[in-house]
């Protein structure tokens, strides 16, 4: 055992030294037999190790070889040793550093892809999310009236989603017609009443959209489970703006979404303001934020700049309704400059008991998806077997997945596929994942959607690939515009980040977060962006950026410029 | 000559022994080790660190010369080492200086001696 160790510091000397000296120095060592004088001999040995090293710098090197002055580009290396390693030595050790950094990359990719989700549940200090395990396609409004202290929860969208009924008839036409500006903010309204569904404890939504449409017998597609329950609305256009236009019974008019202002209404209507009901309104804006916005550090900067404007008593002299709303929703773009955040006001007195979507609203999106064949516009083979799909928006998947599978279908032989997205206004995440899974031949992440009041991370993955589907590995071509939008957007930078598509176009809108109404009372409601969409290859979304195109040229081009692509790449195969 | 060995001296101990256990016969390392034992009545120990730390050195300066291994030794691994005429010449200039030493501290304790009685 000391033999061992006094070799090891025989190794352990300069080189120069160790081929002088070491074997001659372990003959010593193998001369005296006994165990105290081993030792001794190995304390000096290692005396003689430190000596070496640090007071006898000049014999380091006495025998090795004169160092070759290394030229230029040719990298050069130092060894302790003067002897040149073994072939073999040389070969294993690249063998393993390979070895060693390929099991890195994936270590670190696998860690990518794979986000640990730690699920922590918010402690529920309030009933104003009661959480209801019907399975019945909608909440039976008994269920609802049950719970009595209810604020917040299901009934949030009154105002907004009620008045919209009416209406939704209104809306066929422009979706039809589609000017690419006023149309995204039709889609929410929609009779299926995302909003309301979206904003209900995560598995009412699920189960009662789930049950009404398939109750309706749709839904032959079948979706992946993940993505059937991401599927839920979530890259719904959103915007908040629309909803003035409904409430001055305008919708045509709805302002561009962006032009962060509520709603004005005639002030016959609007009951004065007094101190207590701003406050109510004040505590309630702070209350919502702090448990749905998004980012909760800034959330906290909000409702104190809130709260420092009422301190201040900057909000005093406002007595109109509307324009309190204004006034607030100013104040929290001061400091959050968020277009989503915004402070709503309606004349319309919200109901405490407003009912799912109906029956009738969703046989009327269903209707209107029919009418416009699914918004798809056109779906044919180009000049060279090219696939051309143009479609404006991205419908229910339950709704519409037939319809737009069977368009699939009619592309299945094509050997380039191209998406038309230049007029496309966005709508649903599982459209999304239906559309992509066919170019792919196994289930694939598209996103992550963290949910800040649920405090949770889901994923959406694409549905397993439809049998006979040949799409997967063909060349596959994404138009893109500057009014593309919301899922559109999403759509487009799920493939580029998959590299799954060549993006051809403009740069998209750059619409990723969406409001969702919080209702404060019967009057004011509070729309807050509550989640956000995480690709999980850039660990970003496209909110405020839009997406990029790989190629970028005018809108009016890309179909032309797509085509050329996709024919040179066809010649190249 | 005088000039040449004057620079070495004074020799620290180990090399002082290190050289006159050479100046009889060529030995090996251990056999250096067990000679300078001998000489200093084991009073001396040479450590095989500080012993080839030294050899190294003289070597260096020429003052002792390898040669090599010897066939048929007992270990093999046992290499050879030979005083040089320089080496002998450092060893004589030393021992003169350590004469000069001896008879000058002698003279002294003799002179003493008296006083102190």
């Amino acid at each position: 055992m000391l033999r061992l160790f006094y070799r090891c510091a025989l190794r352990l000397h300069p080189s120069g030294f160790r081929q002088r000296f070491a074997d001659e120095m372990l003959s010593i060592f193998d001369q005296n037999a006994g165990r105290s004088e081993a030792f001794r001999l190995l304390v000096d040995g290692l005396v003689s190790l430190f000596r070496q090293w640090t007071l006898r710098p000049e014999f380091w090197h006495e025998l090795s070889p004169a160092q070759q002055p290394a030229s230029d580009g040719i990298p050069s290396f130092c060894s302790l040793d003067p002897f040149r390693p073994r072939a073999g030595a040389l070969i294993h050790g690249l063998v393993l550093s390979t070895a060693i950094f390929g099991f890195t990359c994936f270590a670190i990719r696998y860690s990518w892809i794979h986000i640990l989700q730690v699920r922590i549940r918010e402690v529920q200090s309030d009933s104003s999310r009661p959480i209801q395990s019907d399975s019945g396609p909608i909440a039976s409004p008994s269920a609802r009236s049950a719970s009595p202290v209810v604020t917040q929860g299901p009934e949030q969208n009154s105002t907004l989603a009620l008045p919209a009924r009416p209406h939704s008839a209104l809306h066929l036409p422009t979706l039809a017609t589609s000017p690419a500006s006023a149309v995204p903010n039709q889609i929410p309204q929609s009779p299926v009443s995302h909003s309301s569904a979206a904003q209900r404890p995560r598995s009412e939504a699920n189960s009662s959209a789930g049950g009404v449409f398939e109750s309706g017998g749709q839904a032959k597609h079948t979706l992946a489970p993940q993505s059937a329950k991401t599927a839920d609305l979530r890259l719904n256009p959103l915007p908040v703006l629309d909803r003035p236009g409904i409430l001055q019974a305008q919708p045509q008019q709805a302002k561009p979404e962006g032009a962060a202002t509520a709603i004005v209404v005639p002030a016959a209507e609007a009951s004065k303001l007094g101190v207590r009901e701003r406050q109510r309104v004040i505590r309630g804006a702070v209350r919502n934020l702090t448990k749905y916005y998004v980012d909760f550090d800034l959330a906290q900067k909000i409702a104190a700049a809130l709260l420092a404007h009422e301190t201040a008593g900057d909000d005093d002299a406002v007595t109109d309704g509307a324009m309190f709303a204004d006034l607030l929703t100013g104040q929290m773009m001061e400091v959050s400059h968020d277009k989503y955040l915004v402070m709503a006001y309606s004349t319309v007195k919200s109901s405490e008991n407003p009912s799912a979507p109906t029956t009738a609203e969703v046989a009327g999106y269903r209707k209107e998806m029919q009418h416009n064949n699914c918004t798809i516009e056109t779906a044919r083979i180009l000049p060279h077997n090219i696939g051309y799909l143009k479609f404006n928006a991205f419908p229910d998947a339950v709704v519409c997945g037939k319809t737009v599978s069977a368009a699939m279908t009619s592309l299945n032989n094509a050997d380039a596929i191209i998406f038309d997205l230049r007029d496309n206004r966005g709508g649903y995440a599982n459209m999304v994942a239906l559309l992509a899974s066919y170019l792919f031949d196994h289930p694939t992440h598209l996103n992550d959607f963290y949910d800040r009041g649920e405090n949770s991370t889901e994923q959406s993955w694409t549905p397993p690939p439809v049998p006979g589907n040949r799409l997967a590995d063909k060349p596959a071509f994404v138009l893109t515009s500057a009014t593309t939008f919301s899922a559109a957007e999403g759509f487009s930078y799920d493939l580029k980040m998959l590299q799954r598509a060549t993006l051809v176009g403009e740069t998209t809108s750059g619409h990723g977060h969406k409001g969702m109404p919080h209702r404060i009372d019967d009057h004011f409601t509070i729309r807050i962006p509550g989640m956000r969409v995480i690709n999980p290859i850039s660990k970003t979304n496209w909110e405020g950026t839009g997406v990029q195109p790989d190629v970028k040229v005018k809108a009016a081009d890309a179909l032309t410029r797509a085509e050329d692509l996709a024919e040179r790449k066809l010649q190249e195969r | 000559m005088k000039d040449d060995t004057s620079s070495f001296l004074p020799l620290s101990p180990a090399t002082l022994h290190i050289l006159l256990s050479l100046a009889a016969d060529d030995l090996h390392g251990y056999a250096i080790m067990q000679e300078v034992a001998r000489q200093s009545e084991k009073k001396y120990k040479l450590g095989p660190g500080t012993l080839y730390d030294n050899l190294q050195k003289l070597i260096q300066r020429k003052l002792v010369q390898e040669r090599g291994r010897r066939p048929g030794d007992e270990d093999p691994r046992r290499r050879y080492y030979r005083l040089t005429a320089l080496g002998r010449g450092v060893l004589a200039a030393e021992t003169d200086r350590l004469n000069e030493v001896v008879r000058e501290a002698r003279l002294r304790l003799q002179v003493a001696k008296p006083r102190r009685a």
